[in-house]
């Protein structure tokens, strides 16, 4: 088993816990322990702190970042959010003196040093490499294969940009979420602009919802013209944007979808067998059900 | 061999302002930007494929482009109190695809941290920053959220700040530090 301090973020464990549930539960099926990493706190949120004062930004992220170096682990996460946060201070912080020194100012005042000792995964990755998990190995554990789901796959913006601050390779038509969604049986299914962002981040969501719902809806168009029986995303953000966003856009614009949206941890538990009650499918905003009638 | 001149000192003064005549031009704004953004936005040659690839540009009047000139001229009043500064979803796409290997986006990143110290920041902002001072989170545990995650055997609380508020000591101090809660909730009470 490798074991990975699990960062948890805020929308996961506090409106989404089956991502949470699943995660733990799917991940030691494939030889991964996710142990809690106590104390943490919001990533904190790119957009919110970011826009305000990066310089918070760093401290904030790098309290996270130094509460894992006291474990001795690798951080593992599930959110796109969480990432840019947590991965991108941690590489800034390592390769920077100028902001780690004023960092680490900062830290001393709650006796903390940034020392620059691990390194920042998100799940998804772990499970796509070969060396850790691979495809696989992934597919060696799955009971219930989601056979005849079309599934399409929406990427996020900050797990894989900007790419030179990253190691994904092309972020213009990338596949490997497809091939995660494969090894469950399932169809992975293309669609128009599939890059193009949900529409919820650097604080737009709430400074301008109609702005970012305007976004949401474009995608759900596109998602609606592929025949996709549900969305599947790495990131909890942009679930919460499809799935509450879906709702908002019917009040707001009239349009209804009914597009099941589940995170890929999700997909994951049901392919392994968790029923949709371990996984709480029911605090999905848009219902699930016609998604699973397909596939159970 | 003399140096051609207008023989109009008018010209000459006018000319000396490297800025095409625009009096309220700040030439330290280009710099705090690349500095506070850690990109070379000075490389920008207005091609346009960040606006091209930019989500929010067909829907607004939000142009990542005017940002990015609006750095080079110098023009940071203008740059700073246009409410489009806060449509950029920070997705990245122009980052990835600058031909000059700018990151627009970081421009704008730069450009909000200096509208924040003109007290320039949208409510939704400081209240996340509120938030988290108070419980860690942005967004916060609730009672039907404890409800499922004890029906699916987790923990009532996340063990994070919410199960160990001890930890909000130091993101306090963190945020104090910065005098970051003193002034959002100076700023959201000249609001209410």
């Amino acid at each position: 088993m490798r074991q990975y301090a699990f960062f948890l973020g805020c929308i996961a464990p506090n409106r989404y816990p089956g991502i949470e549930a699943a995660a733990i539960k799917t991940s030691r099926n494939v030889g991964i322990e996710l142990l809690p990493l106590n104390g943490a706190s919001c990533c904190p949120a790119p957009g919110a702190f970011g826009s305000i004062d990066l310089k918070i930004w760093y401290a904030m992220a790098a309290r996270n970042v130094v509460l894992a170096e006291q474990m001795g682990m690798d951080i593992a996460l599930i959110c796109n959010g969480c990432y840019k946060s947590i991965y991108e201070v941690n590489e800034k912080l390592k390769h920077n003196d100028d902001l780690r020194d004023g960092v680490n100012e900062v830290l001393a005042e709650i006796d903390m040093e940034f020392k620059g000792s691990i390194d920042v995964w998100h799940l998804a990755e772990l499970y796509y490499d070969p060396e850790i998990v691979g495809v696989k190995k992934l597919a060696e554990s799955v009971t219930h294969p989601l056979t005849g789901a079309r599934i399409a796959v929406h990427y996020g913006c900050h797990l894989m940009k900007p790419k030179k601050e990253r190691h994904f390779g092309d972020t213009e038509h990338p596949m490997w979420i497809e091939e995660l969604v494969a090894a469950l049986g399932a169809e992975p299914v293309q669609y128009r602009n599939k890059m193009l962002c949900c529409g919820a981040g650097g604080g737009v969501r709430g400074f301008d919802l109609t702005h970012a719902l305007d976004i949401t809806n474009e995608k759900l168009i596109n998602l609606q013209e592929a025949g996709a029986d549900a969305l599947t995303e790495v990131c909890p953000f942009c679930q919460l944007q499809y799935d509450r966003g879906q709702i908002e856009i019917e009040e707001k614009f009239g349009v209804t979808y009914g597009l099941p949206v589940l995170h890929y941890n999700e997909l994951l538990g049901l392919a392994q067998g968790m029923s949709p009650d371990e996984l709480a499918l029911d605090l999905h905003a848009v219902s699930v059900d016609p998604f699973l009638k397909k596939i159970l | 061999m003399a140096k051609t001149k207008y023989n109009d000192p008018k010209l000459e003064e006018k000319l000396r302002d490297r800025k095409y005549y625009i009096t309220d031009s700040n030439p330290e704004f280009l710099k705090d930007v690349e500095r506070i953004g850690r990109t070379i936005a000075h490389m920008c040659f207005q091609c346009g494929t960040c606006t091209g690839s930019c989500p929010s540009a067909p829907r607004s009047s939000y142009r990542i482009r005017l940002f990015m000139r609006k750095a080079v001229m110098g023009l940071e009043d203008e740059a700073l109190t246009d409410p489009d500064l806060w449509l950029c979803t920070t997705c990245y796409s122009c980052t990835d695809r600058c031909p000059r290997d700018i990151a627009p986006t970081d421009v704008i990143m730069a450009m909000r941290n200096l509208a924040a110290r003109r007290d320039i920041i949208p409510r939704n902002f400081l209240k996340t920053t509120q938030l988290i001072y108070q419980t860690g989170h942005g967004v916060p545990n609730n009672d039907v959220n404890r409800a499922a995650r004890r029906k699916l055997g987790l923990t009532e609380e996340p063990p994070t700040t919410h199960m160990y508020p001890e930890y909000i000591k130091g993101i306090r101090k963190i945020m104090d530090h910065y005098g970051l809660k003193e002034r959002a909730d100076r700023i959201l009470a000249e609001g209410e």
